[in-house]
């Protein structure tokens, strides 16, 4: 016998059969309380075929039939773009009075803190529901959404950024009788920057899909087109609209994946 | 000149980390502080300007008009003068890596000018030229405008100094500025601190007591959080034995330890 205890292969393995069994009851059992049967997709195939009939072709006349599509897909990008903007920045201000190393005092980091974690747990589609109903349904409900959504999802995420920035350049700032702002916009700043802002251009790409998802349920853009056409039996240009979608989605994705590895990668100053 | 009487510092278990320290340093000089590891060197440098305070104990530090400052008594704001005027050289550089050569030096005189100019408008082209004569100083002027996260660690410390240097000190600290350095870099930095001597006193911690012996003019030795020795730079192996004992001691055991590796043909 050795003198170390170690967790023998066999008992390992019983662990691991012991997981797969219960999960793999849980699955079954959520299956049939859901009545969620999967050979239904094969047995009731012709429903699917009918529809799939309907969809195409896809009826792109709607691109230069009248202006509304092109208008309604600026509206979606703009709507991604103000929100992450206005969203990006409360978010920043917000992350250095919660973070331990820019805000000193204790009460102010809380405060924050459970100020943004109240707009982190409630979802999207609660909130622009709200504001459907506050300012009524439009591109402006949709904004002032995502603007929640991107504060929520990365005033967190910032503020542990900034706590994670190394601490030696500010004790040399602080050494040389510089203020707390004065080490903020000269340590912490500098060295944030580039994440930040490939973090923003993520947030972008999220928000193009939210604003579209947002758009269906009253927030304006292509995802109200969306929910228009699909309301009059519109089958040929929803089919249209979702491949515009599509594609949209992917162009803004490659280009924040561009933009963003360009700005982390290290480069020479100008 | 800078005082140093009686700092103590204790943990809250007992154990006291410096025991009543006391020495002075003239303009002129440049001290080592020797010891062994958790002696209460870099202890004992920290307390030197405030960025640790001691339990008891004062240091006297002369501010740019020969005024004296008391740096464990002063409150928050005339501390940061005192430091505006304190160079401080790190084992691990603390340069700000996203900014410029020139920008990590000039921040050197953030304390000495405007919270509001420095957010708002920044340094001038007054400053900028200084700074580059200080990069100049250190022969760091060719990469003034190159990114600091791409040089080396010898280059760094040059920048650090050339930091320290644009803040015109009245006082300079520095903290095993050569640790991490290789040894040709390590006498690149020894030089470079040892001139600024001449002015302003100079006190480093440092590990290497055959550096010492090279380029400062008195040693101070610090054990269990006491002086054990303060004069010349140049140590019998006498008092190195009584300086760094134990630790000798254990590096020896651990020697015996290691088994010779056997050499295994193929």
């Amino acid at each position: 016998m050795s003198t170390v205890d170690i967790i023998m292969p066999s008992k390992r393995y019983k662990q691991k059969a012991t997981i797969f069994m219960v999960s793999a009851i849980v699955i079954l059992i959520a299956c049939i309380y859901l009545n969620f049967n999967p050979i239904m997709i094969f047995t009731e195939f012709h429903y699917v075929r009918d529809l799939l009939g309907e969809m195409f072709m896809p009826n792109y006349q709607i691109l230069y039939e009248n202006t509304s599509t092109g208008i309604s897909i600026l509206q979606t990008l703009s709507m991604a773009f103000l929100g992450t903007l206005y969203g990006g920045l409360i978010a920043f201000v917000l992350a250095f009075l919660a973070a331990t190393n820019t805000m000193p005092y204790k009460a102010v980091r809380i405060i924050t803190q459970v100020f943004v974690s109240m707009l982190r747990v409630i979802p999207a589609l609660v909130v622009v529901l709200v504001f459907v109903i506050a300012v009524g349904p439009g591109s402006f409900s949709g904004v002032l959404t995502l603007v929640i959504v991107t504060i929520g999802s990365f005033a967190k995420l910032f503020t542990e950024i900034i706590e994670n920035v190394e601490s030696g350049p500010g004790e040399a700032i602080f050494s040389v009788g510089a203020s707390r702002l004065q080490m903020i916009r000269y340590s912490i700043i500098p060295q944030i920057m580039p994440s930040f802002i490939a973090n923003l251009l993520y947030a972008f790409d999220v928000n193009m899909r939210a604003a579209i998802g947002l758009g269906i349920f009253g927030g304006g853009g292509i995802g109200f087109q969306l929910q228009m056409a699909k309301s009059v039996l519109h089958y040929k240009d929803v089919t249209a609209l979702i491949t515009i979608i599509i594609i949209l989605v992917i162009l803004v994705e490659k280009l924040s994946d561009y933009l963003r590895k360009r700005i982390l990668g290290e480069g020479k100053l100008g | 000149m800078i005082e140093v009487k009686g700092l103590t510092k204790t943990l809250p278990n007992g154990r006291k980390l410096l025991n009543g320290i006391d020495f002075t340093v003239k303009k002129g000089e440049f001290v080592g502080i020797l010891g062994p590891s958790g002696a209460g060197k870099t202890l004992t440098l920290r307390c030197l300007n405030g960025l640790l305070k001691p339990d008891e104990g004062s240091v006297l530090v002369e501010d740019e008009h020969g005024e004296k400052h008391d740096i464990c008594q002063s409150s928050k704001k005339q501390l940061r003068h005192v430091r505006e005027r304190i160079g401080v050289i790190f084992q691990g550089y603390h340069l700000v890596k996203r900014l410029s050569v020139l920008e990590n030096v000039m921040i050197g005189r953030l304390g000495q000018i405007s919270t509001i100019r420095s957010l708002v408008y920044g340094f001038t082209d007054k400053e900028a030229e200084e700074a580059l004569l200080a990069l100049e100083k250190v022969k760091m002027a060719h990469l003034a405008q190159n990114r600091t996260g791409s040089l080396s660690g010898g280059e760094m410390q040059r920048v650090a100094i050339a930091r320290a240097i644009f803040q015109s000190p009245t006082l300079l600290l520095a903290d095993e500025p050569i640790s991490n350095l290789d040894p040709s870099n390590a006498k690149v930095i020894m030089k470079l601190i040892r001139p600024l001597s001449e002015n302003i006193p100079v006190v480093g911690v440092f590990h290497q007591p055959e550096m010492t012996a090279k380029y400062c003019t008195r040693v101070i030795a610090i054990k269990d959080g006491q002086v054990v020795y303060d004069g010349d730079p140049k140590l019998s192996n006498k008092t190195l034995e009584d300086i760094y004992g134990e630790e000798l001691a254990q590096m020896e055991q651990y020697e015996h330890a290691i088994p010779t590796p056997e050499i295994v043909r193929i």
